[in-house]
């Protein structure tokens, strides 16, 4: 008994070895050290509070005395305007700006990314520490608090699941059904009749495309939340999922078999996923994430979602989706004319 | 001639593969290409079903160069040796969906599940189905379109006596009804009942082309079922 179970065992152990699905062990913590490494540490440097001050604004002397005096905690950054704080709040490079509190007039508000983040809450407390040493216990400095995501938790995490939902199409399921018609000969079949190599391929993106934008809407519909501009949220949909089953599709034809394909799905969502999803809460990550497609959709997806933003400025992302998308297709059709792994 | 070849070649590795070949196949001949496995005979069947690709060599057919495969697929159909279907669907499912990417009439879909015997199956998922059957769906499937050529690739693996008797009926009435046929093959009588030529590959080259009552009395068939 003990000898088939081992035989059974080492067996098994060979399939995985064959269908790559072994690559996933050693992939995954792999995967978590690297990212690990690349999240902010909590060495004093990275934990100094960055917070930004307008040079035109007439801040009370003893704030201005108090943060220069507290150096080693707080980092100040002199900024021309609200517009440019607002930008490098998006950017990471400061985690707040002090600035007019136009419901209290001479009152100060602290502007963040997120109300509900950690940074701010540090915030508060520095300033809160800081104006009791220097005044005592007169009224705080910071009055309000605005955020430039509005909504509260559950809208402020929507990008990151519609994130979620592209991925899994893109990197999970479309490559498995494209090895699936590989492995079973099916494609092969199909191209006994008179059809296009370019119809199936379309075909293909359609389902990806259809499969990503139901679920999206049914997301919307669960959380009962739509995007301020629909029409530039709806392109910007369309031109992700364009790209990112085309980019799956792509995968589906690197893999003969379709446990291949789930095994390399998952090692490309992985990575794609989280950098984009974690990159809010991570400067260093915020640095690498940018260099990953998936990042091109969620920082739009951030944009409309959670600022209000328009594509208007976001040229450069749905270009990029695009293009990929096209040069994704391409590659596609070339390995298809091949007849690669088939 | 219905399908002329030249110098049709695709190598795996030195060995493996098919060796530069041509050869010439007229109107209504039913051709049995046999071997040992690895000899080329699956390889040689799979580019003229546009399957693989040729490393080298033109293939003509009915006028219509192999490179054309939108315009070739219709004078061609190919049946694989594991039957190549959506298995998950319903025969019938099956049959409509390879009609109307054939822009052939659905009427056709039914005297196919008349011809072959699949109307009490019609219904049934293919993966439900025996060997014998699904490759009954198969030839079906590949004469919706009523191509004069036909490829099998060793129509008969793995069925049992009846369904073996079923297939060779069907390939004989294909024959009858005009059509060009090229099979695999590994079983003597089978070659002996139903082909009116021979060609044997030996590691992709073709050591005999003729007729049947030469290969069986050649030397060719004895070395090779020695």
């Amino acid at each position: 008994m003990m000898r088939n179970i081992l035989l059974l065992s080492i067996n098994d152990l060979a399939i995985a070895l064959k269908n790559k699905t072994i690559l996933l062990i050693l992939f995954i913590p792999l995967f978590v050290f690297i990212s690990l490494n690349l999240l902010d540490g909590t060495d004093a440097k990275v934990g100094k509070i960055k917070i930004g001050l307008i040079q035109d604004y007439a801040y009370p002397s003893e704030i201005t005395r108090s943060v220069k005096a507290a150096g080693k905690l707080i980092e100040v950054t002199w900024i021309q305007n609200e517009a440019q704080g607002m930008r490098l709040l998006k950017e990471h490079k400061i985690d707040g700006m002090l600035t007019n509190n136009d419901k209290a007039p001479g009152n100060l508000a602290l502007l963040v990314l997120k109300k509900e983040s950690l940074h701010t809450i540090a915030i508060v407390q520095s300033f809160s520490a800081l104006q009791k040493a220097a005044e005592g216990d007169r009224p705080s400095w910071i009055s309000d608090i605005r955020s430039l995501h509005e909504g509260g938790i559950q809208r402020d995490t929507l990008p990151t699941w519609i994130l979620m939902i592209v991925l899994l199409v893109g990197f999970i399921i479309l490559p498995a059904q494209v090895a699936e018609e590989k492995e079973k000969k099916l494609l092969l079949a199909l191209l006994q009749t008179p059809i296009h190599e370019v119809q199936w391929l379309i075909a293909k993106l359609v389902l990806g495309m259809v499969l990503i934008i139901t679920a999206i809407l049914f997301l919307h519909l669960l959380s009962n939340f739509g995007p301020v501009h629909l029409f530039d949220y709806i392109a910007l949909i369309v031109a992700g999922s364009f790209c990112f089953s085309a980019y799956g599709i792509f995968l589906g034809f690197l893999c003969r078999s379709q446990a291949s394909a789930r095994t390399l799905g998952v090692m490309f969502y992985l990575p794609h996923l989280l950098p984009s999803a974690m990159a809010d809460v991570s400067q260093k990550l915020t640095s690498v994430a940018p260099f990953l497609p998936s990042y091109q959709l969620y920082e739009p997806l951030q944009s409309i979602l959670l600022e209000d933003g328009s594509m208007a400025h976001m040229t450069f992302d749905w270009l990029y989706l695009l293009l990929l998308g096209s040069l994704m297709c391409y590659l596609s059709w070339l390995l298809m004319k091949k007849r690669w792994l088939m | 001639m219905q399908l002329e070849i030249r110098n049709l070649a695709r190598l795996y590795d030195k060995k493996r593969g098919l060796a530069p070949t041509s050869f010439a196949v007229a109107k209504g001949e039913l051709i049995a290409i046999v071997g040992h496995n690895g000899a080329g005979k699956s390889t040689l069947l799979k580019m003229l079903a546009n399957w693989i690709l040729p490393d080298s060599g033109d293939v003509v057919i009915d006028g219509i160069d192999l490179r054309n495969r939108a315009a070739v697929v219709r004078k061609v159909g190919f049946i694989p040796e594991d039957p190549n279907l959506f298995d998950f669907f319903s025969v019938e499912y099956n049959l409509k969906l390879f009609a109307a990417l054939s822009r052939t009439p659905l009427q056709r879909v039914e005297q196919i599940l008349d011809e072959f015997a699949l109307r009490p199956f019609r219904k049934s998922k293919v993966q439900a189905l025996s060997k014998g059957l699904k490759q009954r769906v198969n030839i079906g499937r590949a004469l919706l379109a009523d191509p004069p050529v036909l490829l099998l690739d060793e129509p008969t693996s793995g069925l049992d006596f009846e369904m073996t008797r079923e297939i060779y009926r069907l390939l004989n009435s294909m024959h009858d009804a005009g059509k060009t046929i090229l099979f695999t093959s590994h079983r003597p009588e089978e070659i002996k009942n139903l082909a009116t030529r021979i060609m044997v590959l030996h590691e992709g080259n073709v050591i005999f082309d003729g007729a049947p009552r030469e290969y069986f009395q050649s030397e060719i068939h004895e070395k090779l079922y020695a």
